[in-house]
């Protein structure tokens, strides 16, 4: 693992990595995801994280005011790249980071048996398991709910590993945003669907959830629940553009049924990017009360061993 | 911009037509040498223009590829067959051309139009300053090739083309906005509509500005099921008036025909598509009395055809046009589609929006300013996908929570 290590310095310092290492990157990485589940079940304490864009001095502030890989375990909820300078230098660095930190059962199960195999067969054990807890569990997604998934169950059943389609469940999951109407409606972005505060509601109470986080939508307060807290944006990039004025948030959910806390911090002050900076104040929003976190995505990078040993 | 957006584009590109093959001549040399080649046969660039190939089926550059023949391969290359420059006439793409008499102001304002059949919706069209209303004529006739029941109506702005208005220099934004509102009246009295068509508004530039104004004033009301913006977004469109003169005194100031036009059109690239230049550009350009020599030097040859608007005296207008159309755009009712060339350079209220999915934005790579003429092939897929979306006749959503348990 020296190389990725390697890697991992030069990423960590903004630094493009050589073609060859990307590659190995992308298709160790492609390698673990797709092992993964659509619908992955991730132990708290887990900190959510909103669209980054490739602002990856930003990357590295979110991870100053949250701590650092593996101390604290992440769930990003997409949007990696557009726009920002650093789309590849961030979308490398995290995909590295989950490697490294999912690698360790990996090389356990290919150290003892020589081959992938058991370790292919313990994910989908772990798919199962996943079923078995849902109490007052958070959903994550990237976008929102779709007319065509009433159940997290559904989730399970889309293939994943395809371009996005122009529209159906994948589409809506990462296309739809809340909005406040009744039932559903037509979104102006011009896929996906705009949903009602009913139909979060609804949603949570079939499923046994007490909360859905998701991204996709900038809110200039970093973060925004809605509908009586049964839904919440988080968007962790902050000045958007390095024009947008907003502040970001991630989201950190607790392990022993201690709550919400969102923690919010501005864009990586301009003369120190690169640079450590002093600890800014991060403001605190404690809420309720949590434990389990489901992950769904074509994109969403978990970084904990947990999840492969915990379930 | 999305993932969807992109994939979506590139499925589309997958459904277009291959590249004929290009003529033996642009395949010898580097880049370079076909540019130099540009230059002496003083043809814009159009054979490499993916675009107008794609776009336009009777294209001369198709025909050109078939007839060349194989040659040494460093022999002088024969000078290339030029392709046709000649004006097109605008009956092959709208029905019918109409004078329209505003009686109180006794304006008379020449639209072009194509009606809607079968409760189609009327695409409207407002072009940008200093063009005209043949700028959207392929546009309009690729949207029916796609939904046949569509109108498309497109009329010469004030100022512009054959309109002939009692005061031509007033292109203030709120009389350019009510000029829109009333052609649209004057056609649906002359067609004897009883009900205004479903909308969709379409503006290009100045013309994107008069739809967000005309969307946000809502004197059209339920009608308008859209509005779409081409190519202007408020925050870069303030910072080019600064160079806007500058650029207007590099243009020429006049051509010794209508070729002539059309060849600058499509060599200076302010046009790509060769077929488009040759719809659009006749009509920016008027024939002047030629007796009195305008320069002193005598061998350069007249140049009688002048431009039909004096873009430079328009400049008093152009705060007003582009201040606040951001805000207009994202605030008005309708559905919101804007289409940007080449790359998104959305200002921060704009970014704003797109981020919190307030409108759709679709960028079309490798097209110009005038991306309608350029693409229409494209652009008139973008449009008639946003009116079927917001059609709310064919709109049927997922029943609401309450309802299920009725």
């Amino acid at each position: 693992m020296s190389d990725l290590d390697h890697a991992i310095s030069l990423l960590r310092s903004c630094k493009p990595i050589p073609e060859p290492a990307v590659r190995e990157l992308c298709y160790k990485a492609r390698e673990l995801l797709i092992e993964e589940s659509n619908v992955q079940l991730v132990d708290a304490p887990v900190t959510i994280c909103g669209d980054i864009h490739g602002q990856f001095h930003d990357l590295m502030e979110l991870f100053r005011v949250g701590g650092d890989v593996p101390e604290t375990n992440y769930l990003f909820m997409g949007d990696f790249v557009d726009r920002g300078f650093y789309s590849l230098e961030s979308f490398l660095l995290l995909l590295s980071l989950k490697i490294t930190t999912v690698y360790g059962f990996y090389d356990e199960c290919l150290r003892k048996y020589g081959s992938a195999n058991v370790w292919r067969y313990c994910c989908e054990v772990f798919d199962y398991l996943a079923l078995g807890v849902n109490n007052g569990a958070v959903l994550c997604v990237h976008g929102g709910l779709s007319p065509l998934v009433d159940s997290v169950d559904k989730i399970r059943l889309l293939d994943r590993k395809q371009e996005v389609p122009h529209e159906g469940a994948m589409c809506d999951l990462l296309w739809s945003d809340p909005d406040e109407i009744d039932g559903w409606g037509l979104s102006p972005r011009g896929a996906g669907f705009l949903f009602g505060a009913d139909i979060v509601k609804h949603f949570n109470h079939l499923n046994n959830l007490t909360l859905i986080a998701r991204a996709h939508q900038l809110v200039m307060e970093g973060f925004k629940e809605m509908f009586d807290s049964s839904i919440v944006t988080v968007w962790s990039a902050p000045n958007y553009c390095y024009r947008c004025g907003n502040v970001a948030a991630i989201l950190e959910l607790g392990e022993e049924r201690n709550g919400r806390r969102y923690r919010v911090f501005e864009a990586a002050p301009q003369d120190s990017r690169g640079m450590p900076a002093k600890k800014p104040v991060a403001d605190y929003f404690l809420v309720r009360v949590y434990s389990t976190v489901w992950a769904v995505g074509h994109l969403l990078l978990t970084f904990s061993s947990n999840i492969m040993f915990r379930g | 911009m999305s993932d969807l957006q992109r994939s979506f584009q590139k499925s589309k590109l997958a459904r277009f037509p291959l590249e004929p093959p290009m003529p033996l001549n642009s395949h010898l040399g580097a880049l370079d040498e076909v540019d130099d080649e540009e230059d002496q046969d003083g043809l814009g660039g159009e054979e490499n223009d993916v675009d107008s190939r794609m776009d336009t089926p009777s294209s001369p550059c198709s025909s050109a590829s078939s007839t060349s023949t194989i040659r040494p391969l460093f022999a002088r290359p024969e000078p290339r067959k030029k392709a046709s420059l000649e004006p097109l006439p605008w009956s092959r793409y709208f029905s019918s051309s109409l004078h329209l008499l505003h009686e109180p102001t006794s304006a008379i304002f020449h639209a072009y139009l194509t009606s809607p059949t079968n409760n189609g919706p009327l695409f409207v069209m407002h072009h940008g300053a200093g063009s005209s209303g043949l700028s959207f004529a392929l546009l309009a006739s690729e949207i029916r090739k796609i939904l046949p029941a569509a109108g498309a109506l497109s009329f010469d702005s004030r100022g512009h083309g054959e309109t002939r208005t009692p005061n031509d220099e007033d292109l203030s934004l709120p009389t350019l906005s009510q000029d829109f509102v009333t052609v649209l009246e004057l056609v649906k009295e002359k067609c004897g509509w009883g009900k205004m068509p479903d909308l969709v508004l379409v503006g290009h530039s100045l013309g994107g500005a008069v739809v967000a104004d005309v969307a946000m004033g809502g004197k059209l009301g339920g009608s308008v099921l859209g509005y779409v913006v081409l190519d202007v977004v408020e925050g870069s469109a303030i910072d080019a008036l600064q160079s806007m003169q500058t650029y207007l005194s590099t243009r020429p100031s006049g051509f010794t025909s209508l070729s002539q036009g059309i060849e600058w059109h499509t060599r200076s690239r302010t046009i790509r598509n060769p077929t488009s230049a040759r719809i659009s550009v006749p009509a920016l350009l008027l024939l002047t009395d030629t007796t009195q020599p305008e320069s002193s030097d005598d061998s350069s040859p007249p140049r009688p055809w002048r431009w039909r608007t004096d873009l430079a005296k328009t400049q008093p207008f152009w705060q007003g046009w582009f201040v606040g159309l951001s805000k207009k755009f994202l605030e008005a009712r309708g559905g919101k589609l804007l289409i940007l060339a080449g790359t998104d350079r959305l200002d921060r209220e704009l970014i704003i929006g797109q981020m919190q999915g307030k409108y759709q934005l679709v960028v079309l790579p490798e097209v110009g300013h005038f991306l309608h003429e350029d693409a229409p092939g494209k652009t008139a897929g973008s449009l008639v996908e946003f009116y079927k979306r917001n059609d709310r006749s064919a709109l049927v959503l997922p029943p609401k929570v309450s309802d299920m348990y009725k």
